[in-house]
């Protein structure tokens, strides 16, 4: 559609919206909040990580080579594995598909930005401090050694003193601060800020993918961000939860753990997939076959993998029954991932492939992924699983799910984008030797390493005897691995070489049909100079000119002279164009977050709990002075008026992008406190206690905070509806009131937690009670904080009748803070009267 | 069949069977249930193998024929069928047959009822505690087993996480402080099985290795026997036994002499095959190597260095220690 007749000159348009979007070099490239910029940052950071990873897993195989060989010392070599796990999954696997999404899906989804910009810089900045953290406790020799799984009591302080531990649950959360931010951005951008017309079912599938990733990112890491805190707590308090002596119970953090491990396999695997279905239709000049199989198969992923946590744990001891379950449940995930792999094949067998770099790395992906799935459906069976469970066999089998399923696809997406990221083209012959010597290593490495797991070898061993069979394939993969190593090192030369020699990319080198190659290579900074129309999934088959009428500026949004950075809202589901989302400019302030942030790590590790709390303090105003530069604060200096033919900005609706952020975040909050319920659960009718099993709390002090947030949140609502029917008399007033009755409830949970007779160093549910108690009283005060905030914003004006989103923010933090307060009276005073007394 | 054909075979068998053996191989078994797990890997894997082969080729094909029309109404019928043939019925029907066998082959091996021995396992911080109920007997890192009798095993640890696995002779279970998981074993043969623990424990979880014996009964029950009634033991003679009362005693048993439990139980020490669970052969130079040396053999373990103990006293208390058995 075209909006204008008559241009304006497209290279001074160009230039004046670099004023505005452009990312500033020198010591101003730490406020970039660009997604092209932090994406790159990602995706660099990630490369790094994994060099890291690669090392050490080279010194692990280096020490495997031949019986009895102690290169490292076993206390460092423990070391060694945990944190060759850890790296791979928290600081490579994870952010690099982070990265990507975040660097490709607003092109894709042909907007300028993710809808919060200032958070994925925060999250970036989270990554890369969490991680120079947790590698530095690696350089000085003190990095966690209880396996990357760090089940307790071996990671507890009575089995490993120290701050090894400290370092993988202190360090480990802070990075997945990164992680669920990003989930929760990538979910808004997804489902709010796309190109006009753009319906949910014309969305690349790559972003069907992200989307399905990153709502199991945000549901998926909280249990092991509460397990961390849990942990930490026992650790550094004394509080019992894992502790069996004290009423706590070990398995309760396997459980915890795995809610979190198992979706982890598909966080990290989708993606790829994801990447698959992307490129195959390419380099196969023809639609996916089967996008709406594709889609449910997907979506089908994303359900069934938090069903089947227990099938890492298949060991332990528990009921047939449930084993069985679960068994089912894990193959079932089969079902799925079969659909795709037809939905590929046939893809390939109605198109015309053609067989370029990308290509082979997708073959390379089919082969040893369908391969790791294979023994994944044998793992699945209970009594195969009691064999193989905990030796080279799952290493094995591990490795071809994750490399085959992430490290392939990834290096396929990474040749296939590198024109973008660049301009230029990879060496096709370099790029052949680095991927069959990848492939032929990896095979050699770990298709062996089934067998040596068959003869029985454990896993997690610094050195084993001779005589056990052992020795030669444990070679073959120590061989294996460093002709892997080699391949790898071959892709780098090629991938730092093509920046100088490769040949100019062209425009859409593939004959890609989606439009992120209708950007520059490298991107402008905001993307498209104007936003197209689209209303099919493929725009750059259907209109091959795109890109250069894009770049003439003769679609939408291409205003600038407001100095605002816009982008389409859009209708989640049909695409429809409900305002301008108004994004905000480069700042300090997410770094500034970031580092005071890993300062409370720091202080934590060390132990100095009050700078801990000074730091939390200065973090809380931090945040807050982030929170106030929104709405009409969001880009001081900007003109504020929009053309009369045009939809408002999103601060003047009544539902914004932050409306979305805010209950996709309460989403991941409630995932963290449904774990802690489940603790509780867990710990009163699972875990063998002797006992009284009921708590004592100040019941009647509970009740009345749980009513006086009932009349808060209900006050609010009433509020908001007046102020949608356009009555805002005395809303600063009104906003006041609940200030002090939020103030007043905030009371009364602390009068519950004095009253209450807990002993929370001394039995695991006293300590779960004050958990849950400590969270609602975080909660609920920092509702009151944020609607005394609002009071004083209504009265400098920023929130009237007119621009009511705010509240409407704060308000769903009411709502659920009334869910959670109701759901831990329930849980914590009423249910324990029917578990009866005694053991 | 040629002879070339049966040759071929033969060359390929061979190997292969021979690469499958060894003292703590799932694919030697030695039980029943063992066997039946053994199996189990050569049915998945053949088939699983045929599936890969399937579905690589499938691909490759499609990759490097010659390019090829489709008219529409083709498309969409190729389509449909590679969809629900291949994506759905595919993995259901193999996954169902497969959950069926499954299932099945778990009820066989599970402890129902009770078997006529019972004993107690204790994982500790890296070495195994053995228990036999029956005659208030204890013994540390070996497990003598009466062949053809089942035998319930109740496993824990005194400490953190540990898993109790002998692969000969079936699957592995964990040994979880807090509670206790019994797990059965029934060895159809006589011979010497390697057991290690499988869930990662620490620094020394790579040396805490179980010496597994199945003897015929009656050589069972004589073993039993022997330690049930056993002679008193008398302390050690001179420096030797202020030695072993000042410091050995305080952590390890000797019934009769000194009731230590931290570490493990000395009584039928002499009649172990190896020492440290696992790490050097238990005869007079590895016995005395151990009491130097036993913190670079295996860094980490819980007995503290003794370097200010002279060599004779040390040789002394080795000589009595070298008599403790039934």
């Amino acid at each position: 559609m075209k909006r204008r007749s008559s241009h304006p000159d497209p290279a001074r348009l160009h230039a004046q919206f670099e004023r505005v979007w452009g990312s500033p070099s020198g010591w101003r490239a730490l406020t970039v909040v660009n997604h092209t910029a932090i994406g790159r940052r990602f995706l660099i950071t990630g490369a790094v990580f994994f060099l890291i990873g690669g090392l050490l897993a080279m010194l692990i195989r280096a020490q495997l080579a031949v019986p009895g060989y102690v290169l490292l010392e076993p206390d460092l070599y423990n070391q060694v594995f945990t944190m060759h796990g850890t790296v791979m999954m928290f600081l490579f696997a994870v952010p690099m598909m982070e990265g990507l999404a975040v660097y490709l899906i607003p092109k894709m989804l042909g907007a300028r930005d993710l809808a919060f910009p200032r958070l994925s810089a925060l999250g970036y900045w989270c990554y890369l401090f969490g991680g120079i953290i947790l590698t530095a406790s690696l350089v000085l020799e003190i990095a966690p050694k209880a396996g990357w799984f760090m089940y307790t009591p071996l990671s507890s302080a009575a089995h490993t003193p120290g701050m090894n531990s400290d370092f993988w649950l202190l360090g480990v959360t802070f990075v997945e601060i990164s992680a669920v931010s990003a989930g929760v951005e990538l979910v808004v951008s997804i489902l709010r800020v796309r190109a006009r017309g753009m319906a949910l079912h014309q969305m690349p599938i790559y972003a069907w993918y992200i989307l399905v990733m990153a709502g199991m990112i945000v549901v998926g890491f909280p249990p092991l961000i509460l397990g961390s805190i849990l942990l930490e707590l026992e650790r550094a308090a004394g509080l019992p939860f894992f502790d069996p002596g004290r009423g706590g119970d070990p398995l309760l953090w396997q459980h915890l753990f795995w809610l979190f491990g198992h979706p982890e396999v598909y966080i990290i695997f989708l993606p790829g997939a994801g990447i698959v279905s992307t490129l195959l239709p390419v380099f196969c000049g023809r639609p996916l076959v089967g996008y709406r199989w594709v889609v449910l198969s997907v979506l089908a992923t994303g359900f069934i993998s938090f069903g089947l946590w227990v099938h890492h744990m298949f060991t332990v001891g528990i009921p047939q029954l449930a084993l069985a379950f679960f068994s089912a449940a894990s193959m079932l995930v089969a079902i799925p991932t079969g659909v795709q792999v037809f939905a590929w094949l046939t893809t390939l067998w109605l198109g015309t492939p053609r067989y370029q770099v990308p290509m082979l790395w997708l073959v390379g992906f089919l082969i040893v992924f369908v391969a790791g799935g294979l023994t994944g459906v044998m793992l699945a069976l209970v009594p195969f699983d009691w064999q193989v469970h905990d030796t080279h066999f799952v290493v094995a089998h591990m490795h071809y799910v994750l490399v085959g399923g992430m490290f392939f696809p990834l290096m396929a997406g990474l040749y296939y984008w590198l024109p973008h990221f660049s301009g230029r083209l990879p060496s096709e012959r370099l790029g052949r030797w680095g991927f069959w010597l990848v492939f032929i290593g990896f095979n050699l490495t770990f298709l062996v390493m089934h067998w040596t797991g068959l003869l029985g070898m454990p896993r997690r061993v610094y050195t084993y005897d001779t005589g056990l069979g052992w020795d030669w394939p444990n070679l073959v993969s120590s061989i294996g691995s460093f002709v892997m190593a080699a391949g790898v090192a071959t892709c780098l030369l090629d991938l730092l070489l093509h920046v100088r020699f490769g040949r100019p990319a062209g425009v859409n080198p593939w004959q890609a049909d989606t439009l992120e190659w209708a950007t520059d290579y490298p991107p402008a900074s905001y993307n498209f100079l104007s936003l197209p129309d689209v209303n099919n999934r493929h725009p750059l088959w259907r209109e091959p000119d795109l890109p250069q009428g894009i770049a003439r500026g003769e679609h939408a949004l291409v205003e600038i002279d407001h100095g605002r950075r816009d982008t389409w809202g859009v209708e989640a589901l049909s695409g429809r164009v409900r305002d301008i989302t108004q994004l905000p400019g480069n700042t300090w302030i997410p770094l500034i977050a970031a580092l005071l942030l890993a300062g409370l790590c720091l202080s934590l590790l060390l132990k100095q709990y009050g700078l801990a709390l000074g730091l939390s303090g200065v973090i809380l105003l931090v945040l807050l002075h982030w929170s106030w530069r929104n709405g009409p604060l969001l880009s001081p200096g900007a003109n504020l008026t929009v053309q009369a033919n045009q939809p408002p900005l999103h601060w003047q609706t009544h539902d914004g992008p932050g409306l979305w952020g805010m209950a996709v975040t309460l989403v991941a909050d409630g995932a963290l406190y449904l774990s802690l319920l489940f603790g509780w659960f867990y710990l009163g009718i699972v875990t063998p206690v002797a006992g009284p099993t009921t708590v004592k709390v100040g019941a009647g002090w509970l009740l009345g905070s749980a009513l006086l947030l009932t009349v808060g949140t209900l006050y609010l609502g009433g509020l908001l509806r007046r102020l949608r029917q356009g009555s805002e008399a005395r809303l600063g007033i009104h906003l006041l009131l609940l200030t002090l009755l939020g103030l007043l409830q905030v009371t009364l949970l602390l009068g519950a937690l004095q009253a209450a007779e807990l002993q929370p160093r001394a039995r695991a549910l006293d300590a779960v009670v004050l958990v849950m108690l400590l969270y609602s009283l975080i909660h609920c005060a920092l509702a009151t904080i944020l609607t005394a905030l609002q009071a004083w914003r209504a009265r400098l004006g920023y929130v009237s009748a007119r621009q009511s989103y705010e509240p409407r923010v704060v308000a769903q933090l009411w709502l659920y803070n009334l869910g959670v307060l109701w759901i831990s009276y329930l849980a914590i005073v009423l249910f324990p009267l029917g578990w009866g007394n005694g053991s | 069949m040629s002879p070339v054909l049966e040759w071929t075979a033969l060359a390929l068998a061979v190997p292969l069977l021979a690469g499958c053996q060894g003292p703590q191989s799932a694919l030697d078994p030695a039980s029943a249930t063992a066997r039946e797990l053994a199996r189990l890997w050569w049915v998945m894997s053949s088939v699983a193998g045929l599936v890969l082969l399937l579905v690589s080729v499938l691909w490759l094909y499609a990759l490097f024929r010659a390019p090829r029309q489709y008219p529409q109404p083709q498309a969409r019928r190729i389509q449909r069928r590679l969809l629900i043939g291949g994506g759905l019925l595919l993995p259901t029907l193999s996954v169902s047959a497969l959950l069926f066998y499954g299932v099945n082959a778990a009820r066989g091996m599970l402890p129902l009822g009770e078997a006529p021995l019972r004993l107690e396992i204790t994982g500790h911080q890296w070495w195994w505690e053995v228990r036999y109920p029956q005659g208030d007997v204890v013994t540390a890192n070996q497990l003598i087993l009466p062949v053809g009798v089942p035998v319930d095993i109740e496993v824990s640890s005194a400490d953190v996480i540990h898993a109790f696995w002998v692969p000969r002779l079936g699957g592995k279970l964990d040994m979880t402080p807090g509670r206790r998981h019994r797990v059965r074993l029934q060895a159809d043969r006589e011979g010497v099985f390697r057991g290690q623990c499988a869930e990662f424990c620490g620094t020394q979880h790579a040396h805490m290795i179980l010496h597994v014996e199945a003897l015929p009964p009656e050589r069972f029950d004589v073993w039993l026997q022997a330690r049930t009634q056993r002679e008193a033991i008398a302390p050690a003679p001179g420096a030797a036994g202020e030695l072993f009362a000042s410091r050995c005693a305080l952590c390890h048993r000797v019934a009769g002499v000194s009731d230590g439990r931290r570490g493990p139980d000395l009584t039928d020490l002499a009649s172990r095959p190896t020492l440290g669970a696992g790490v050097i052969a238990n005869d007079a130079a590895g016995l005395r190597r151990w009491l130097r040396e036993h913190q670079r053999l295996k860094p980490g373990n819980g007995m503290p260095n003794h370097d200010d103990v002279d060599d004779t006293t040390l040789d002394a208390l080795a000589a009595w220690l070298e008599g403790l058995a039934p």
